[in-house]
């Protein structure tokens, strides 16, 4: 066993904790920027810290520590085991008692640790010298980055868990500046992997450039009652906002939209959403969750019926049901609820042939304001960028719309789903295809 | 006791200088968390925590790397100071690197140490904040208040010979009510803090904070949804100024200036807002939740004019931006913590009062918004577009405040909304927040008196009246 979590978990019993966890938590980050053909800045860094939860007559305690010095160990397992003493006691408050986790091949790339990192450099810097050689309307990129890390997590507790996986990530940031007569306007795109040799230096060039330029121009237009096509991207960004609504937690204490839903329809039937934590390119994949409980596929929205929440130990035992491998964390914090990979269901639909039922519509690429989205109402008023749809065509680039009404509404009415399900990082790691929503006002000038 | 050992600091420092390294700095940080929340009327969750590590930064020419650890033995940083070394590119720039100017200042007074005081005690004040906000209505359905501080300790030493050390100790308190009433759901916050110890309870009431929550939760239950259009809009003050903290503020810190990337790039000395407004950075106010003795870079802060009527006087440094741009340092080089490299960042930023009461402004207003309160935002800091919640919100119709109106979003560009303020209270008051950049959290405050702003955008679940729409 890891002997500082065998040292914790013997300090634990030896002061009276019924049960206790250990949440070991261990990473490296290699981060390049680069500006202007230089680098601009360079991190290079290991970390570490151990979270630590103990449980005495129904009560949790929690404390945490990037520290491992003795004292520092035995101070961790006292701090606990005093905060514990002051939280309100409930039968709920239970290690899981679990099988172990199949293991979940591909999580992480042992050639990243041999990359060079000059290589590394050289992608970032690549990466603006194309960006400013595609079109000539984008000579400026405001932010380049290359970054990458390992992480590894390990698990023990008083019930003999012992867990342990580790996952690489590598991503690249663009961030370009188009500029024509006195307009600016800016393009953001990413490409994300295990290692950097899953990355798509062209694709993420490419996409930077476009979103950039693409914008030049872009006005007002007069307010208008259109269908409204979302872009992927934009698409993931709502379902990142939904995503705790499917939370037990938030359920529990009346946070969620979705809550009292069970086996309503709440969503057109095209309409399927699944966390799956085992989804081979889902970079939030694990074999199992912030407690040890394996990870596995979640149904939420079948056919557009709610199909059930997402439960840690905690609110599994609360609700007397099962955890659904949702516990997620870091060792600074006790294990809450949420998504892992959560994903709208492409359909069949090519995205052109999607674009193609629209004579006259929207094209949303950016929504604003998502963060203002009322989480418990699911009431919304955001801003929306895009394009303007003439007979299934991108067209007029358009700025400054804004669209209101509700979440569960906005899901009920949607039409059409496309094929090209892409991700993106919001709230989780939430994927979502090109998706068609009939008729909606759209405010303007 | 001293975080590390000066003898240790300046080994560490030399070792890492042997890669030929223009410049070196150390940032060690010492931070004791301790979190205390009530949900269901239960004490749900005691945590305490502890963050230690440091950040090595070495500079060769133009060319930044950056190196961090929790292992603060010796081995571990003299490691780590080999490691930086070895990390460190030499880039084709120059060097060039803002001097450090100023006196240090002192720590912010602390009366009562938060982690001297027993849990109990601040567990009393949370289920006394829980009843409170129970007792406004039967409407309130739900009401989750939390207490959180932190004793943050810092050392920046240099390779210039620098030693400055810095203390942080924050407490704040927050209150989160959910009313419900036939089906309609709807929330409010509070959330007040202080860079003071346990006595700022002594003259702030939790119990007063939690039903102010309450009860606005409550009335936006009977608010009508809010029309769309363009409009006059009032912004209330304090945490009102969100709205220049992100749509103006990003858009004056040096790097982002240094891209060219925001639209005041180049414009010092010009107009950029209506010649009525004065816009302050001060990372000296007392007691304040973005104050700082000094930066994390180890510079004295001070009180930067950013704007003063309507023209645009500085921007907000870090030390390599100051360097790069020959210009003396303003203490704006922040980091979330060890883990992360400076750049430069707000303090307490804030519009500077004016002279008309709230009243005159509402009056002289024939039909507007009056957004009271601002909730979460969002801003592209390139082009200053942004867009902002309407957390409590009143028509204004004749010059009077009108019906409660809710789900309102206004939305803009900060720049051009800048230019269109046409009044300004004398009410200033600041809040406290926290900002985040390049994925690093500070603690900041933002501040303004109430404002107006002559037309806005306002986005809204209501119909368009009629009277908004314009060719």
């Amino acid at each position: 066993m890891n002997p500082i979590g065998e040292r914790v978990l013997e300090r634990c019993k030896r002061l009276g904790a019924e049960d206790a966890e250990v949440y070991l938590s261990r990473g490296t980050e290699f981060t390049v920027r680069v500006y202007n053909r230089e680098i601009e800045s360079l991190v290079s860094a290991e970390s570490r810290g151990i979270g630590l939860r103990t449980f005495r007559d129904n009560r949790v305690g929690f404390s945490y520590t990037s520290e491992t010095d003795p004292d520092a160990l035995d101070g961790l397992v006292d701090d606990a085991l005093l905060n514990g003493r002051y939280n309100h006691a409930d039968e709920a408050n239970v290690l899981p008692v679990t099988q172990p986790a199949d293991p979940l091949a591909g999580l992480a790339s042992p050639a990243l640790s041999r990359v060079e990192p000059q290589r590394k450099i050289d992608f970032a810097l690549e990466m603006e010298r194309r960006a400013t050689s595609l079109d000539p309307r984008v000579r400026r990129v405001s932010d380049a980055v290359y970054s990458d890390g390992t992480g590894e997590v390990e698990i023990v507790n008083s019930r003999g868990l012992q867990a342990w996986f580790a996952r690489t990530v590598a991503y690249g940031v663009l961030e370009t500046i188009a500029e024509q007569d006195s307009e600016m306007q800016s393009g953001f795109a990413f490409t994300h992997g295990r290692d950097m040799e899953e990355l798509d230096l062209a694709g993420v060039v490419q996409e930077a450039v476009e979103n950039a330029a693409g914008l030049l121009g872009a006005r007002p237009v007069k307010t208008a009652t259109v269908p409204v096509v979302l872009h992927p991207h934009a698409a993931a960004m709502i379902l990142g906002v939904l995503a705790n609504s499917f939370s037990a937690d938030a359920v529990i204490k009346r946070r969620s939209l979705l809550a009292g839903k069970l086996g309503e329809q709440v969503a057109a039937g095209i309409v399927t959403i699944t966390d799956d934590a085992r989804l081979p390119e889902g970079l939030a994949s694990r074999p199992f969750d912030g407690e040890g409980v394996p990870s596995r596929c979640n149904e939420l929205i079948a056919d557009g019926v709610l199909k059930g929440y997402l439960h840690n130990t905690y609110t599994a035992a609360r609700t007397n049901g099962q955890s659904t491998g949702s516990a997620v964390r870091s060792f600074k914090s006790v294990p809450e609820v949420g998504v892992s990979n959560l994903v709208l269901k492409p359909g069949v639909l090519t995205r052109e042939a999607l674009l193609a039922r629209v004579d006259n519509g929207l094209h949303v690429s950016q929504l604003t304001g998502l963060n203002t989205v009322n989480p418990v109402s699911g009431e919304f008023s955001l801003g929306l960028t895009g394009h303007w749809i003439e007979h299934g065509l991108l067209t007029t680039p358009v700025k400054e719309l804004t669209v209101a009404g509700n979440v569960i509404a906005l899901l009920k009415r949607v039409v059409a789903v496309a094929s090209d399900l892409r991700f993106m990082f919001a709230g989780g790691f939430c994927g979502s295809p090109t998706v068609l929503i009939e008729e909606l006002p759209v405010g303007g000038l | 006791m001293p975080l590390l050992d000066q003898a240790l600091v300046d080994g560490v420092i030399k070792r890492a200088l042997r890669s030929g390294a223009d410049f070196v700095e150390l940032f060690v940080e010492r931070k004791r968390n301790q979190s205390i929340s009530v949900e269901e009327s239960k004490v749900q969750r005691v945590s305490s925590g502890t963050d230690l590590g440091a950040g090595l930064r070495i500079i060769h020419q133009g060319t930044v790397s950056y190196v961090y650890t929790e292992d603060l033995s010796e081995g571990g940083l003299l490691k780590t100071a080999d490691l930086a070394a070895q990390v460190g590119r030499r880039g084709g720039g120059r060097f060039a690197f803002g001097d450090l100017t100023g006196a240090p200042r002192l720590p912010q007074p602390i009366e009562v140490p938060p982690h001297t005081v027993g849990p109990e005690a601040k567990i009393e004040l949370l289920l006394e904040a829980d009843q409170a906000a129970r007792e406004v209505s039967g409407a309130i359905k739900q009401v989750a208040v939390g207490y959180g501080q932190s004793a943050q300790e810092v050392l920046v030493a240099t390779s210039e010979g620098v030693h400055h050390s810095d203390s942080r100790t924050r407490v704040r308190l927050m209150v989160h009510a959910v009313a419900e009433r036939n089906g309609e759901i709807q929330t409010a916050m509070e959330a007040p803090g202080m860079q003071r110890g346990f006595e700022f309870f002594d003259d702030t009431s939790a119990a007063a904070y939690a039903r102010t929550a309450a009860e606005r939760a409550v009335s936006l239950l009977d608010a009508a949804p809010s029309p769309a259009g363009s409009m006059a809009v009032i912004v209330g003050n304090e945490f009102g100024g969100v709205l220049f903290h992100e749509a103006c503020g990003h858009g004056l810190e040096a790097d982002f200036v240094a891209k060219g990337s925001t639209v005041f790039t180049g414009k010092i000395g010009q107009p950029v807002a209506s010649p009525i407004v004065t816009a302050i950075d001060d990372g000296t106010l007392p007691s304040r939740w973005g104050t700082l003795a000094v930066d994390d870079e180890g510079v004295p802060t001070r009180r930067n004019v950013l704007i003063q009527d309507g023209v645009l006087l500085s921007y907000m440094y870090d030390r390599l931006r100051a360097g790069q741009q020959n210009h003396p340092v303003t203490g704006n080089g922040r980091r979330q913590s060890y883990q992360h490299l400076p750049i430069p960042r707000m303090t307490n930023t804030f519009i500077a009062a004016g002279a008309h009461s709230v009243e005159d402004i509402i009056a002289a207003t024939p039909r507007g918004l009056y957004a009271k309160k601002l909730g979460a935002g969002q801003v592209d800091v390139i082009t200053g577009d942004f867009v902002f919640a309407v957390t409590e919100g009143y028509l204004v119709e004749g010059g009077k405040i009108g019906r409660p109106v809710r789900g309102a979003t206004i939305v803009g560009n900060g720049p051009r909304a800048l230019h269109k303020i046409d009044m300004i209270a004398n009410d200033l008051k600041l809040a406290p927040g926290t900002c985040g950049k390049e994925g690093q959290g500070v603690p900041v405050s933002v501040g303004q008196p109430t404002i107006r702003i002559s037309e806005l955008t306002v986005g809204g679940t209501g119909v368009v009246a009629p009277g908004t729409m314009r060719p």
